[in-house]
């Protein structure tokens, strides 16, 4: 090939990948980031709502990494909607609206071969921060061993509700291990028989659920404002919600099929 | 034509050290307000590294207060001793292993074995960290972790299967198989004649390999050794999952109990605490820490360098 042909060749590749980058993007794309708390009852909306009449067509992609990786990432414009789990705090960046839209318990969780339910506030203090280290020391615990505790990393939205709502002011053990999701506590705490954490309602299956000043952790004492480990699920936008961002985030605060899907681990919005 | 594919060569290979060069320069100036703020205690030890962290990450907003504190002994020295331990046990395991291979295995094992060798060492490394914290945790957590041992420390640190032993132990079997191939093909090529004729003055096979075949495939057991340690540092999720997610230093005071006791290399506390980048104090202690694992990396490969240098001198004309 000669040398003019192969500069008109690459011409051509250039002008061809500029035209076909803008025509790739006509179905809506829905980009979400954030919580691992919000990313479950996130992928059910987003499995309901390519379903219905407005919502066909709408492509959906749903990653995780913390509720301050979708406040960072909805900040810089790189999702169209940012996932968190914790209340905006004020070294959040500026110009974005947190939107509720579900509210969710927080559950203290023990080992089924340790069984323990019944925790108060000074409990739940004394064991996350290491004043009481022994299960002998727990009334009501069937383990006599040393407790291990499984916590989260300090950028997880869930742990920023669990210190602002149990342990404040008291800080957590230093020797507690820090696991980087709802999921790897769960299976820590199903493995450790001496082990105890705290997740999301939805992460409880093959735990037993502790109570908190005498209420069970469940969606209907959440609801009823009666448990006192409640959180609230935030879809973040930048500046208000316009476009398909706002028809989403309406569906699910006004739609009875979303408010269903959210009623059925979570508490709906309505 | 061969000037212009000279030209273009080039090129590339000025284009890939450039790239590099602007990754080192890029992190470590990102990097630069953590260590300005600090000083030579950033490298100390003091306090407790996740609270300090923690804090950063509470930062107020006002770029005037960000908090920059941090001493981090602790994790430096977990890296250090997690990647020195490997290093030397896969080194001994990796050098018996293919003297074995090259000498002594039977043609049959031999077919078998290497391989598999290979293949192993293109296993991915969340494989291996699954494997650990699905098997070995819990096998270590009942069978060597007693009541009493937990009790004795309690107060300072919860002993719950994850640890530095289960770490080292599994970035052994992760490194190996890399150093076992290198070394092979090393002592593969040694000239033949060497070893004829130490089996013509009568010596074993164990002691031609040892006195001849060894001595001079020593530059590549060091550079093997080199590209393991780069491997080992940066390996960050499998020792997140299962050497513990806790910023503590273990202690050697403590006897067999300093093996049991978890800990958190420079790669694994990125990997724990990359969501938090946005907070920017606590992202800036992040490229902090890339920086060290880069300039650690660049320190082991110059050393690795200047050490097969030295060693060459000693072999004939072969190297």
């Amino acid at each position: 090939m000669n040398k003019t042909k192969f500069s008109l060749a690459w011409l051509l590749a250039t002008v061809m990948a500029l035209v076909a980058i803008p025509a790739g993007a006509q179905a809506a794309t829905i980009t979400l980031s954030g919580s691992t708390s919000v990313a479950p009852l996130a992928t059910l909306w987003a499995q309901k709502y390519v379903k219905t009449k407005q919502g066909k067509g709408t492509k959906f992609k749903i990653l995780q990494g913390g509720s301050d990786v979708g406040i960072s990432d909805i900040s810089r414009g790189r999702v169209t909607i940012g996932m968190s789990s914790r209340d905006p705090k004020p070294s959040d960046p500026g110009g974005i609206t947190f939107n509720r839209v579900a509210k969710d318990a927080i559950c203290l969780v023990t080992n089924p071969a340790n069984g323990v339910s019944g925790f108060d506030q000074a409990l739940v203090q004394n064991i996350f921060s290491g004043k009481i280290r022994s299960w002998s020391q727990v009334p009501g615990a069937k383990e006599q061993g040393t407790i291990d505790l499984f916590v989260r990393t300090p950028a997880s939205g869930t742990q920023d509700a669990f210190d602002k709502i149990f342990m404040s002011p008291e800080k957590i053990f230093s020797g507690a291990s820090q696991k980087a999701s709802n999921g790897l506590v769960q299976q820590s705490v199903q493995r450790d028989k001496a082990g105890i954490g705290y997740v999301s309602e939805a992460f409880t299956d093959g735990l037993t659920i502790g109570s908190y000043k005498g209420v069970p952790c469940s969606l209907r004492n959440a609801k009823s404002g009666q448990y006192g480990g409640v959180r609230s699920f935030y879809f973040v936008t930048l500046g208000t919600a316009t476009g398909s961002a706002k028809k989403f985030i309406d569906w699910t605060r006004n739609n009875k099929a979303a408010l269903k899907i959210a009623a059925s681990e979570w508490v709906p919005f309505k | 034509m061969d000037a212009r594919v000279e030209l273009l060569l080039g090129a590339l290979a000025s284009t890939i050290l450039l790239l590099i060069a602007g990754m080192v320069i890029f992190v470590l100036l990102k990097g630069m307000p953590s260590f300005t703020n600090n000083g030579i205690s950033w490298f100390g030890f003091g306090g407790n590294v996740d609270q300090q962290l923690m804090d950063i990450f509470n930062s107020p907003a006002n770029p005037a207060d960000y908090n920059y504190e941090l001493h981090a002994g602790p994790l430096l020295y977990a890296t250090a001793l997690i990647t020195g331990a490997a290093i030397v046990i896969s080194t001994a395991f990796a050098v018996l292993s293919a003297i074995f291979i090259v000498e002594f295995a039977p043609h049959n094992i031999r077919r078998v074995l290497e391989p598999v060798v290979r293949l192993l060492a293109a296993v991915p490394s969340v494989i291996y960290g699954l494997i650990g914290i699905l098997v070995v945790v819990p096998w270590v957590a009942d069978n060597l972790i007693s009541e009493d041992r937990k009790e004795s420390v309690a107060y300072v640190i919860q002993l719950d299967g994850t640890s530095i032993l289960v770490g080292i132990l599994i970035l052994c079997i992760m490194i190996s198989p890399i150093m076992i191939a290198i070394i092979v093909d090393a002592l593969r090529s040694v000239p033949v004649t060497w070893t004829q004729g130490a089996a013509a003055l009568g010596v074993n096979r164990w002691r031609s390999m040892w006195t001849v075949s060894l001595r001079a495939a020593r530059p590549a057991i060091v550079a093997a050794a080199v590209l393991a340690s780069a491997r080992a540092l940066g390996e960050a999720i499998m020792l997140s999952m299962v050497a513990g997610s806790v910023g503590f230093a273990p202690n050697p005071l403590d006897g067999f109990t300093f093996f049991l006791e978890p800990a958190r290399p420079l790669a694994s506390t990125i990997v724990d605490n990359a969501e938090g980048l946005s907070v920017v104090p606590f992202g800036q202690t992040m490229y902090a820490f890339a920086a060290i694992l880069l300039v650690s990396s660049a320190f082991l490969s110059f050393g690795g360098w200047a050490a097969r240098r030295s060693l060459s001198k000693y072999t004939l004309g072969a190297r």
